[in-house]
């Protein structure tokens, strides 16, 4: 047993003059969720489908679950499970003989009670014998996941799953990531949608123009936030007075903006107390104060626009 | 590689329009069937007195004709003196003839659903977006499509017998059951032939055989370098239907240009090999085969090569 789920080193891709990917290296361990982000062509969905060889690489090795891809390319692929953007399906078929079609690929021998096994964790045990031409998109994705984890693969990889899902599918969707996540399968996902990332992944690299600009770990990114001076936005009675006020006596504390009775100031933790008490001891009635959280977008538009500057630089 | 066959015999057979081509082939001979029946004189029994009348009149007017006309009667004496001789009724009509003379131009019909399916095959996982789904698993690309392959041709064999066994069928009720050694004269460019009616009807539909592999592979050669079902069987269409006449006029080139007689479509039809023994001078079965065999080795070689190389990004 490996170390690692998936290993991906140095992946580039060529085509013509024109690189798409650019050396991007990165391990996923087991029994995490790992996500791929970037803007619309920045090359997550050729990382993937390189990584599944749907895609010729230029140069670069992947290893799955210690097994390289040119070496010992079915033992490799026998680990993998996948999909890549929507879940095709043969739509004339039912979603029993579906399920039937990719368990026969597989090399390990899957059984009848697996296809049920599986059948039942998705939800699908009524309707996996219609055809899936009357499945719903919903239904579609659950089969999909089904049909990745059949042969109980080390390392699902999805490419921008949630597209195209409701809410509550999306809810879903992720409730199965964090289910098989717990038993020990290890999860790649890529997709544009930040706020959706932050709630899947325990990890995650940030793809720009083809290269790997950032990684690092949610915690990461919420202890970086405790420490740096955070927005704080605060309801009161009397906004312009208040800003007046903490001109006077608190210069260090910045008001970005005022509108109507609110007011947002970028402010240490520490401080937060003390400009409260400012604020009512001067007769101002505070309402609220609430804490803006810096998301991963502002991250990632963090990341990605300091980068731009430097490349303009 | 027994697994990847069966999951595309259930992919074919999951569609209906599979299972209704079979049909249209059933009902195609029949009509033929029908047609067949009210079209064509029934079997005269006593074919022996009249064929004798004929010559007796034929003889009365040599009386009376010129010189000219002269040579032409007894060619024609000649000729139906020859049944007689022979002890072929010319106006028999079995189950063999049947299927020697009609079910086998239904073959072209086999040909045209082949194609449709065999490229539906390949270009319908490019359309659908499976094709993602079924390259990520631990198969070799190679395997996957010769498992296409190999499924295409077993449903093209079912669609043959499906041809076969209805055929005798339908014959054995409309016109009822023959002698399979009856002897008939097939009339070719060569003059006429004698053959054995049951015999002539296996040997069309053998030499039917390579003529329908060339076809399904350039289907399926073009469904995959083009992922296009449309184009793949348009173009097999075409080759189907305007094979024989491109073979015709490329053969009135090959007197002048040697390299003509390499192309394939002279040798596409290999049936005419059941009436005659060769289409050109030197241009026999085996010459034909041997051509055959290299564009066949040339367009799978292509299919394979493109399948292994190229990049899905659909």
């Amino acid at each position: 047993m490996s170390q690692f789920a998936l290993e991906v080193k140095s992946l580039t891709k060529r085509i013509g003059k024109k690189t798409i990917v650019d050396d991007v290296s990165f391990q996923v361990e087991r029994g995490e969720i790992f996500g791929l982000l970037g803007p619309n062509g920045a090359g997550k969905t050729t990382i993937i489908r390189m990584i599944v060889s749907l895609i010729n690489r230029t140069g670069g090795t992947v290893l799955v679950n210690g097994q390289d891809l040119d070496e010992s390319f079915t033992q490799a692929m026998n680990e993998l499970g996948a999909i890549v953007e929507n879940p095709e399906f043969y739509k004339y078929l039912s979603g029993y003989k579906n399920l039937k079609h990719y368990a026969r690929m597989a090399l390990t021998d899957i059984t009848e009670e697996r296809i049920e096994e599986v059948t039942e964790l998705v939800g699908l045990e009524n309707a996996i014998h219609d055809k899936v031409r009357t499945y719903s998109l919903g239904m579609r994705q659950r089969l999909g996941v089904a049909q990745t984890i059949l042969h109980k693969p080390s390392i699902l990889i999805l490419d921008e799953p949630t597209n195209g899902l409701d809410p509550q599918g999306i809810r879903e969707f992720r409730d199965y990531l964090r289910l098989l996540a717990s038993q020990g399968t290890s999860v790649l996902v890529s997709s544009h949608l930040l706020s959706e990332m932050q709630l899947m992944c325990d990890r995650f690299a940030i793809i720009e123009q083809g290269k790997l600009v950032h990684i690092s770990t949610m915690n990461e990114n919420e202890t970086e936030e405790t420490k740096v001076t955070r927005s704080v936005e605060m309801e009161v009675s009397n906004a312009s007075h208040a800003a007046k006020l903490l001109k006077e006596k608190m210069p260090e504390v910045k008001v970005t903006s005022i509108k109507d009775s609110r007011l947002i100031l970028s402010v240490e933790k520490e401080t937060i107390p003390v400009i409260n008490k400012l604020l009512v001891l001067n007769d101002i009635d505070v309402f609220e104060i609430l804490n803006v959280k810096a998301t991963l977008e502002d991250r990632f538009l963090e990341i990605t626009n300091k980068d731009k500057k430097e490349q303009t630089v | 590689m027994i697994a990847l066959i069966q999951n595309e015999l259930m992919k074919i057979f999951g569609k209906m329009a599979s299972w209704i081509y079979m049909v249209i082939i059933v009902m195609a001979v029949l009509v033929a069937g029908i047609i067949y029946m009210k079209f064509s004189g029934d079997p005269n029994p006593n074919w022996r007195q009249d064929t004798q009348a004929e010559i007796t009149m034929l003889e009365n007017q040599m009386g009376s004709a010129s010189e000219e006309e002269k040579g032409m009667i007894e060619e024609q004496i000649n000729q139906t003196q020859e049944y007689l001789d022979k002890g072929i009724n010319p106006t028999a009509k079995t189950n063999w003839h049947f299927m020697n003379d009609v079910v086998v131009r239904v073959s072209s019909l086999v040909t045209l659903f082949v194609v449709v399916v065999g490229s539906a095959n390949v270009a319908a996982e490019f359309s659908d977006g499976t094709i993602k789904q079924l390259l990520i698993r631990p198969h070799r690309r190679w395997s996957v499509l010769l498992s296409k392959y190999i499924a295409v041709i077993i449903y093209a064999m079912l669609m043959v017998v499906t041809l076969i066994v209805s055929g005798y069928l339908i014959g054995l009720i409309l016109f009822g059951s023959g002698d399979f050694n009856m002897k008939i004269f097939e009339f070719t460019l060569e003059g006429r032939k004698e053959a054995i009616v049951g015999t002539q009807f296996f040997l069309k539909m053998l030499y039917f055989i390579p003529s329908l592999l060339m076809v399904m592979t350039i289907g399926f050669m073009l469904s995959t370098l083009f992922k296009s079902q449309a184009l793949a069987v348009g173009i097999g269409i075409f080759v189907l239907f305007f094979s024989s006449t491109l073979g015709g006029i490329i053969l009135m080139l090959a007197d002048k240009y040697t390299w003509a007689k390499f192309l394939i479509f002279p040798h596409l039809d290999l049936t005419v090999y059941a009436l005659q023994d060769r289409i050109l001078e030197n241009i026999t079965l085996p010459v034909s085969l041997s051509i055959l065999a290299i564009y066949y080795a040339v367009f799978m070689m292509i299919t394979f090569f493109f399948f292994q190389k190229r990049d899905i990004s659909i």
